[in-house]
């Protein structure tokens, strides 16, 4: 299997002089395509700030990531939001939908981006609401919604207009164990059926053994 | 500190805070210097507008006491009685004390005046004329001679004069200047005759210099001094014979015995004048007229005479108006300052929200966190208002509290009570209600409670409204009418604005436009939000109004102008000179340049019967073809009138002293003819005499061609009345206002789009995750914007100028333009549009300046736990 992410040597440094952060100091490692790989360490290890290097939200100091042969670390601006409007998608521990749009606009929303058709636009939605188990709640809005359910809302729509990788960072922490639990099973199933790359950070035991690897990272470096 | 306030975090807060506080701080200083000081500068613009109103009247301001001669009729003839000059200064005296000290206080000294008819020269072919006077006050004026002697009495200086006696000799001194203009001496005989061709006996004793020139006594025969020309028709020169109180009772004898008429004169002082004294001036005038002695009294009771009373009321009338002006000005000012100082309360306690719940939730007391939030806005709004009322108080010498006390409590007062019931909302036990009926009806008693507010805001604004059209503008509600009326279609604007949002949204989610979606998205989930679009719509409405009032009263006082003069120019030409109007007109007609030249007869309340009813009119007899542009027939008249007295098919009869009426028809309405309010035009053929007195004369070569007359001219009137105290004061004051609420329009946009900030770029940010480029992240920021822009940009204006069109005529502007009706509305079309781009392009300019603030802020920190701040 060929990799379709590569991060190499990546340093990421935060403020300057005698205050610097440095969150990551030399980060390599590889994600198969199509594998779901959890991404573990303490808070403040510095996943976050890996996850935001690999999707192309932030840049690192130094080192290359290369995302489905495309180097990130090159792209500028606007490279970057093609990045992410065709081949990257985020799921955030605050679920970060857009309030005033309902489930199914929200995980429309990509697709409009996409400037996919009406119609197929419609089903697509459809078809995902029905997969995170949310046909019932399309006119709903996040706010009548429950954390449990918006962090759905969130995964269709992180899926709607078929990403080569899925970043998810934390996507169980505001959620209680049990919501946590089905929403991870949720990804794990998702991964399988849309046939998407998964990168997850995570603290749950659970989501690890659901994974196909565990990179561990502390310090802003992964363990060996 | 006791109190437990610490004024270091003050400090602190303060600093963090500093764009809305200062922002606060500049409106709390700006309206506190308008308020404070326009009252202030309303009193000292009232005087100055009383005494450039008694300037402008000249004569007709002046007092002027007359009372008969003691008679001097023998059997055989009429006596000289050497002490007249006694007589004249014992009237001078009389008058000053029937004056009252009240009065006597802002008056000049009386000058006490005996002039003669006008008489001709006979001597030579240039017109000449000639006339004597007497002048007297206290101890002028001074002369000395320089040729000759002083004017004196004959050696028998109690003459008997025969009635069939040849003209009795007066001697008389000539001014230097006339008697080097005219090459007259000493000793010399002047041939002069009166208009019926009776030679008069006029030596020339001795030339004379002024020891003063400047003295006012001269004004009362400026000719006595420097031949005037002119002065008895176009083309001619008048000079003076100076009568001394030896020559005075000669002057008398050789007139006939009530030819000569003796008068004292005040004039009014204007460096004392003023505005407060106008009105007992005003009181003390009215009374001395009604006791006057009756035209055919045979006593020497005094008669007094003076258009003084009507300079003060039209002047009282004016004032009044533009008081009332500048108070709806104010109040519409306070609303802008009040609104835009609620929107920056509630962008500092929404800055403030997460502080203010922490605090809460570690057990501070609610008055507790009010007090310390008065402490810190009490601190800032005290001190701009400070700043501004001693600006107002150099400026004006004097504080306007009342008008500033509402900016200041705002000020003061709003960001507690906004913390406060924020705090305690947002930390409050009781949770939303879990049933379901329980949450409707805490959703419905909200709702009442705001249809309620809205509803007596309306009812408030309707019932100003009505008391302006009923009572016309005073003191009280009918100031606020505009204000109301617009806060009242801003509250409407607020209603209208979310369903059209909401519609917008509906569209655009079938739209294939992305960006459509999610700016309309954001567009309608604030667009809820009350405040910030009643504040911008009041602001930029209460703006445009100001604005439209400012183009009205200009377009007005060009209307009034044209009123006034009823073409470029308007010669006036007295009596003596009317007969050769009609030469004058040929001439100016052939003059290049002038397009139209109309002449006629203008009569000042003429004495006309309406129906039975003595109306008082202006009569204007002239080619009624070439005036108006219809002709008449000689038993029609057009006419005009303030009230009801003279109208269509009024029965006209026109009274001549010993003759018999005329009659006519009302056949039409005429136009207005020099701010007269009762107007008759009749035509020359209806038979009435008519020596044209009045030309007017049209096209842009009509001053050229009227040089050397006494002429009106529109643009010099419309000038005048534009630079006048009163009407320059309330058309800066008016700007000043405009200035200031689109100041507060756009101070309150930019407070809006800071409370709205980190929500729409969190959304943005979002969307950038989904692959939004930056641009097209502006673009849809710029879209929630844009509904907000758009309703204070586009409705703002047009509810500004339906406000202008439904109290513009109450307002009574007339009074300050000079025109006979109130005048029409007008929308300074350019202005408004000019508002409307400034609104809408402040929405780009915003959202650049809001994205250069956040350039530094990554995507990456933006999404991280807790997002932005
Ligand atoms: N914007 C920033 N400025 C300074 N330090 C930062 C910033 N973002 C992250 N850090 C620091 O970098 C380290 C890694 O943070 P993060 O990637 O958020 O860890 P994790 O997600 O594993 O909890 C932490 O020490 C954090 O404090
Ligand atoms: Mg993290």
């Amino acid at each position: 299997m060929t990799a379709l992410v590569s991060v190499r040597d990546v340093h990421r440094r935060f403020g300057s002089g005698p205050a610097t952060v440095h969150a990551l100091r030399g980060v390599s490692f590889d994600v198969e395509a199509g594998s779901m790989v959890a991404l573990v360490g303490r808070s403040g290890s510095g996943k976050t700030t890996l996850l935001n290097v690999v999707g192309g939200l932030d840049r690192p100091d130094e080192g290359t990531v290369v995302v489905d042969g495309d180097e990130v670390t090159g792209l500028d601006e606007d490279g970057l939001s093609r990045l992410r409007r065709e081949r990257v998608s985020y799921v955030f521990q605050t679920f970060g939908l857009i309030p005033v749009l309902s489930a199914a606009e929200n995980v429309g929303a990509p697709l409009r981006l996409a400037r996919t058709p009406a119609a197929d636009r419609e089903q697509r939605v459809a078809l995902l609401l029905e997969l995170v188990g949310l046909s019932g709640h399309a006119a709903q809005r996040p706010s009548e919604m429950s954390g449990g359910q918006q962090q759905r809302v969130a995964i269709a729509r992180a899926l709607a207009a078929s990403p080569r990788l899925l970043i998810a960072d934390e996507p169980t922490g505001q959620l209680d164990a049990e919501t946590g639990r089905s929403v991870m099973a949720l990804l794990r199933a998702v991964v399988e059926s849309e046939g998407v790359t998964a990168l997850v950070s995570t603290h749950d035991p659970v989501m690890m053994a659901l994974a196909d690897r565990v990179i561990r990272i502390s310090d802003g470096q992964v363990d060996a | 500190m006791r109190t437990g306030l610490h004024g270091a975090s003050i400090r602190g807060r303060i600093r963090a805070d500093a764009g809305p506080l200062l922002l606060s701080a500049l409106v709390v200083l700006l309206v506190s210097l308008l308020a404070g000081a326009v009252p202030g500068l309303m009193e000292k613009t009232a005087d100055e507008a009383v005494r450039d109103a008694v300037q402008r009247a000249g004569n007709s301001a002046k007092i002027t006491v007359s009372a008969r001669w003691e008679p001097d009729d023998t059997l055989n003839g009429r006596a000289r009685l050497p002490r007249l000059a006694d007589d004249v200064n014992d009237l001078r005296l009389r008058a000053l004390d029937e004056l009252g000290s009240e009065l006597q206080a802002m008056m000049r000294p009386p000058v006490a005046a005996v002039i003669s008819p006008t008489l001709k020269v006979t001597d030579g072919s240039v017109l000449r004329t000639f006339r004597m006077a007497y002048l007297a006050a206290g101890d002028g004026p001074q002369v000395t001679w320089t040729a000759g002697t002083a004017p004196a009495a004959p050696a028998d200086d109690t003459a008997e004069v025969g009635w069939y006696a040849p003209p009795w000799r007066v001697q008389v001194g000539v001014s230097e200047t006339a008697a080097d203009l005219f090459g007259v001496r000493a000793g010399a005989l002047l041939k002069v005759a009166d208009e019926r061709g009776n030679t008069k006996n006029v030596q020339v004793s001795g030339i004379f210099r002024p020891v003063d020139p400047a003295d006012p006594v001269w004004a009362e025969a400026p000719w006595l001094l420097n031949p005037a020309a002119d002065a008895d028709g176009a083309g001619t020169t008048r000079f003076g014979g100076l009568l001394t109180a030896g020559s005075l009772p000669d002057a008398r004898l050789a007139f006939g015995p009530d030819e000569l008429e003796r008068t004292v004169v005040f004039s009014p002082d204007t460096t004392v004048l003023t505005w407060s004294a106008a009105r007992t001036v005003n009181a003390t005038v009215v009374s001395l007229q009604a006791r006057s002695a009756s035209s055919n009294a045979v006593d020497t009771t005094t008669t007094w005479r003076t258009g003084l009373d009507s300079v003060l009321d039209e002047v009282t009338a004016q004032v009044e108006t533009a008081e009332v002006h500048a108070s709806v000005l104010l109040a519409a000012i306070l609303a802008g300052a009040v609104l835009v100082l609620l929107l920056a309360a509630d962008l500092l306690v929404r800055r403030r929200s997460p502080a203010l719940i922490l605090a809460r939730q570690r057990g501070a007391a609610l008055t507790a966190l009010g007090a310390e939030l008065l402490a810190e806005s009490a601190l800032v709004a005290l001190a701009a208002a400070g700043a501004g009322c001693a600006a107002a108080l150099l400026v004006t010498g004097g504080v306007a509290w009342l008008w500033v006390a509402p900016v200041l409590v705002t000020a003061v007062a709003a960001v507690p009570a906004y913390g406060i019931l924020h705090a305690a909302s947002a930390t409050r036990d009781r949770k939303t209600p879990a049933n379901r009926s329980a949450r409707r009806w805490a959703r419905h008693t909200g709702a009442l409670r705001r249809a309620a507010a809205e509803i007596a805001v309306l009812v408030a604004a309707a019932a100003a409204i009505v008391a302006l059209h009923q009572r016309g503008l005073g003191s009280g509600l009918p100031v606020l009418a505009p204000t109301l009326a617009v806060i009242a279609g801003a509250v409407l604007l607020v209603r209208l604005l979310p369903p059209v949002t909401h519609l917008a949204l509906r569209w655009s989610l079938r739209s294939r436009r992305p960006l459509a979606v999610f700016g309309t998205a954001q567009a309608s989930a604030t667009s809820g939000r009350a405040l910030p679009v009643a504040a911008l719509v009041t602001s930029t409405a209460l703006a445009s109004f100001a604005l439209v009032t400012a183009a009205t009263v200009d377009h007005g006082l060009a209307g009034g102008a044209q009123e006034t003069v009823g073409a470029d120019v308007r010669a006036d030409l007295t009596d003596d000179a009317a007969a050769t109007t009609d030469e004058t007109a040929r001439r100016i007609a052939a003059a290049p340049g002038v397009t139209g030249v109309v002449t006629g007869h203008v009569t000042d309340s003429a004495q006309i019967v309406a129906d039975g009813r003595l109306v008082p009119a202006r009569l204007v007899i002239v080619d009624s073809r070439a005036l108006t542009g219809t002709a008449l027939t000689g038993a029609q008249a057009l006419v005009r009138s303030a009230g009801d007295a003279l109208h269509e098919g009024s029965i006209v009869d026109i009274l001549q002293p010993g003759k018999p009426a005329v009659r006519l028809t009302a056949s039409g309405a005429a136009p207005a003819v020099g701010g007269a309010t009762e107007v008759v035009i009749v035509d020359v053929t209806a038979g009435l005499p008519a020596p044209p007195n009045t030309i007017w004369v049209t096209g842009p070569g009509a001053t050229q061609a009227t040089d050397g007359l006494t002429v009106v001219s529109r643009t010099e009137v419309a000038r005048s009345r534009r630079a006048a105290p009163l009407v320059a004061g309330l058309l800066r004051l008016t700007w000043a206002a405009a200035a200031f609420l689109l100041l507060t329009g756009l101070l309150g946009f930019a407070l809006t789009a800071a409370a709205g900030a980190p929500g729409r770029w969190l959304t943005v940010s979002r969307l950038r995750t989904l692959g939004l480029t930056p641009r097209q992240g502006r673009l849809i920021a710029a879209g929630e914007l844009l509904p907000v822009a758009t309703v204070a940009a586009v409705g703002g204006p047009l509810l500004g100028a339906l406000v202008a069109a439904m109290t513009t005529g109450p307002l009574g502007l007339r009074v300050l333009t000079g025109q006979v009706t109130d005048p029409a509305t007008v929308l300074p079309w350019a202005v408004l549009a000019a508002v409307v781009a400034l609104f809408l392009s402040a929405v780009p300019l915003l959202v650049r300046v809001e994205a250069a603030l956040r350039r530094r802020l990554r995507l990456a920190e933006v999404l991280r736990v807790g997002g932005p701040t």
